[in-house]
């Protein structure tokens, strides 16, 4: 059996303080980056289009800076999922953190089961700053999807 | 005990906008239960003129030691309250700003988890803004010297613009002579003007007006090294010797006059020079010069003739060598053009009077191998001229249109049927892009006949009995073609191809030099301090030579300001040399070449002017050895344990 075929993801042991959390809440932990994908939900704030209130943004200046390691310690934390959101291609304002950021989440798309945490829990994309729609459609849509695989530590 | 630092909150109503969704007092009364103990404070709109002013006073008495913002996105207001800690002598860098308008308020319906998600995020931000670290400006001094390579169009016009603004420029060719492609051209398209005329009062500017004081032109002169960055450039440049002495020299040419040797005129395409003398009549600056692999004085024979009748003693001088120098400028404007690719099918190979546009340009000009006369090669009248264009274009090697061979085959067919009555010209085009007003009154006198071919491989000559024509496969038109000129596509210029690699600036497909923005950055390379003008950046026409230079030149102008040192943003990426492993990924990665090897201290080092803090080599380190101040390994990780705890 191949291990990115691998079924039946058990959940990680996660320790936590059961102080903020409420329980049926998932946790999503988006990090976008400031040019596009930032300035994007921005735009959708302006647009007052819905974006679900368990994402929590985690701001960085370019979706290259994010390492897999941060994902994966983001999912240790206590994240039921992680979003990296990026600049379209040819469109980084650093000229190709994005293309670096693309293939990091392939890297650790394929990874992710033999670590133990599905892959499904990790969502990659390009949001333009102008994409005000697709923000707020990609956050609702991956939230709803955590919400359906539900939460990564049932008994907190 | 509490050890954290003492924080400040400040919660910003936004006139209400903020406060429909989000109730500050709860947020206030979890606040007052926090660990942490921050003081808090509630403002109707932070960001207003006289409400920081009683932040300010506000901050000066609670005397915090960090400060999380709570109101718009950072994106907006991030540097106002960056400036209102500093009012209140606290260090920047010690805010962490909480968009709870934009993206909190705006988005979320239920009030109820608005507020939730608000608290969570200001907790988070309590967490982070812990490991944030004081960060300091740099200011560094920079040079507001330039450096032009290239002195085409493009290369002069950013010269004398940045002369003209008091600033010194080196301007550096390659050629022995200074004008580049269009000072070679007799006529120019749309209008018909003269290229020298048109040229001609700013190179005269350049050499002998207010201007040249500030100008320093090295001819016959590339660059072999640069080092340094933004504002303290250091360009190695190495001058090939002319054998004569512009200063002494009145270029009266009576030298080339009695020379016995001769060499090709690759200028011309055609003709012979002297082995010393001047490129063509009128080019600039005056001087002849020596090809020290033809005169016989150089290579050890006995001849003087030169020396024995120019009337200047010394102007010609068989000691002078090669001269290394090194100049300082605060940034370099690269300018090193186009040129023509040769195309010739091989259909129409070494056959006669077939021309390149280039070749043509020179047969059409005065100055040129015919003195203007439009002459086959045995020096008769064509009956017929049949222009190829796009010859090479839009096939495998060459996808794209250069967009100026329609200009030029219409201004052939128009001088070329001037110069000779009952000439019948044919224009043999793939695509035909002729925009623009001034280029409609060319198009609309267009006398020529239009033939639409299929490529270069559609294309055989035969002879007729009327003579020779060329023979469309795809048509069966057939093009009395007693001359010939094969419009090949515009591809970067040999210097460009070499001052890329010695600035290891990327190219484009097509292999000009990439700008940062094809559309808003079109005058900037991706390295700071590089400025790029003229047809360097892809193929262009000399208008937009001229605005490319000016363009370059305003650039330099406003970011190289006398007395005005450079501000290096702190948040930049750092190396700690202890941890630095020496793998050079983070080298590989940088797109802004800031990462450099240090031999020293065997680690990577990080220059904070070129960074510009994306953070890509944080993330490609294997060691963990840097760190992107502001955005923090530590940082993030309290973020992050704030927003999922």
């Amino acid at each position: 059996m191949s291990c990115q075929t691998m079924p039946n993801v058990a959940p990680h042991p996660a320790t936590k303080e059961v102080e903020a959390g409420v329980p049926g809440e998932v946790r999503i932990v988006a990090f976008l980056c400031n040019w596009c994908s930032y300035a994007g939900a921005d735009k959708t704030g302006m647009n007052q289009l819905p974006v679900p209130a368990e994402l929590s943004v985690v701001r960085v200046m370019c979706s290259g800076r994010v390492e897999p390691t941060l994902i994966l310690e983001t999912f240790q934390k206590g994240a039921d999922g992680v979003m990296v959101l990026a600049c379209h291609p040819g469109d980084c304002h650093y000229k190709e953190g994005n293309l670096r950021a693309f293939c990091r989440a392939e890297l650790l798309e394929r990874m992710m089961p033999q670590l133990g945490v599905d892959p499904a829990r990790f969502y990659f994309d390009y949001v333009s700053a102008a994409e005000a729609e697709k923000f707020s459609q990609v956050t609702n849509d991956f939230v709803a999807s955590i919400r359906a695989l539900g939460d990564t530590a049932p008994g907190r | 005990m509490n050890k954290q630092p003492k924080t400040a909150v400040i919660l910003c109503t936004c006139s209400g906008i903020i406060t429909e969704k989000i109730d500050w007092d709860t947020v206030r009364a979890q606040l007052a239960e926090h660990p942490d103990t921050p003081v808090v404070t509630t403002d109707e709109l932070a960001c207003g003129a006289e409400n920081l002013e009683k932040l300010a006073t506000w901050l000066k008495e609670e005397k915090p030691e960090r400060v999380v913002v709570a109101a718009c996105s950072p994106r907006e207001h991030e540097r106002t309250f960056r400036t209102l800690l500093a009012s209140a002598g606290i260090n920047p860098y010690y805010l962490q700003m909480i968009n709870v308008r934009e993206q909190v308020a705006w988005v979320t319906a239920d009030p109820a988890q608005a507020t939730r998600k608000a608290a969570r995020l200001i907790g988070a931000a309590l967490k982070r803004v812990q490991h944030h670290r004081p960060l300091v400006e740099r200011h560094v001094p920079v040079r507001t010297d330039v450096a032009v390579i290239g002195a085409g169009p493009a290369g002069i016009q950013a010269a004398l613009t940045l002369a003209r603004a008091g600033r010194m420029v080196t301007l550096i060719e390659r050629e022995p002579f200074f004008g580049g492609m269009p000072v070679r051209f007799e006529e120019l398209f749309p209008n018909l003007e003269c290229g020298p005329c048109l040229l001609e009062p700013g190179m005269g500017e350049l050499l002998h007006g207010p201007e040249s004081e500030r100008i320093k032109l090295l001819t016959l002169a590339e660059v072999t090294e640069v080092k340094g960055s933004f504002g303290n450039w250091q360009l190695s440049l190495r001058q090939q010797p002319r054998y004569v002495d512009p200063e002494l020299c009145i270029g009266c040419m009576v030298c080339a006059a009695v020379c016995p040797e001769r060499r090709e005129n690759p200028w011309n395409c055609g003709g012979e020079l002297a082995a010393v003398d001047g490129p063509f009549v009128g080019a600039l600056p005056n001087l002849p010069h020596v090809d020290a692999g033809r005169c016989l004085k150089l290579n050890g024979q006995e001849c003087g003739a030169c020396l024995a009748e120019c009337p200047l003693e010394g102007a010609l001088d068989f000691d002078d060598t090669i001269r290394d120098s090194v100049v300082e400028v605060g940034a370099i404007i690269v300018a090193t053009g186009a040129e023509e690719l040769p195309v010739v099918p091989p259909t129409f190979a070494s056959k006669d009077n077939v021309f390149s546009a280039y070749a043509f340009e020179r047969l059409l000009a005065m100055t040129g191998p015919s003195g203007g006369e439009l002459v086959k090669g045995d020096g008769s009248a064509p009956a017929s001229l049949a222009i190829v264009q796009c010859a090479g274009s839009f096939d495998d090697a060459v996808t794209y249109c250069s967009g100026t061979c329609c200009q030029a085959a219409l201004k052939y067919a128009h001088i070329a049927g001037a110069k000779q009555e009952g000439l019948t010209v044919t224009r043999l085009i793939r695509e035909q892009v002729v925009p623009g007003i001034n280029a409609a009154r060319l198009f609309s006198h267009d006398h020529s006949h239009v033939v639409r071919y299929d490529g270069l491989g559609d294309l055989t000559l035969a002879e007729t009995p009327n003579g020779r024509v060329i023979v469309c496969g795809s048509n069966g038109a057939e093009v009395p073609a007693d001359m010939i000129v094969l419009c090949g596509p515009t591809v970067p210029g040999s210097g460009t191809t070499q001052t890329a690699r010695l600035l290891e600036l990327g190219l484009d497909d097509a292999g000009f030099i990439a700008p940062i923005h094809a559309l808003s950055g079109s005058f900037l390379s991706p390295l700071k301090g590089v400025y790029l003008a003229g047809t360097c950046r892809g193929p262009g026409d000399i208008r937009e030579a001229f605005a490319s230079g000016t363009a370059a030149a305003g650039v330099a102008l406003s970011e190289l300001v006398e007395g005005r040192d450079l501000t290096v943003d702190p948040q930049v990426a750092v190396v700690d040399a202890e941890q630095c492993a020496g793998c050079k990924s983070c080298i590989r990665v940088c797109p802004y070449k800031a990462i450099s090897w240090d031999e020293g201290t065997k680690a990577a080092d990080i220059s904070d002017i070129l960074c510009r803090g994306c953070g890509t080599c944080v993330a490609v380190c294997p060691a963990g050895a840097i760190t992107a101040q502001g955005f923090s390994r530590a940082m993030l990780r309290a973020e992050i344990e704030g927003v999922v705890s």
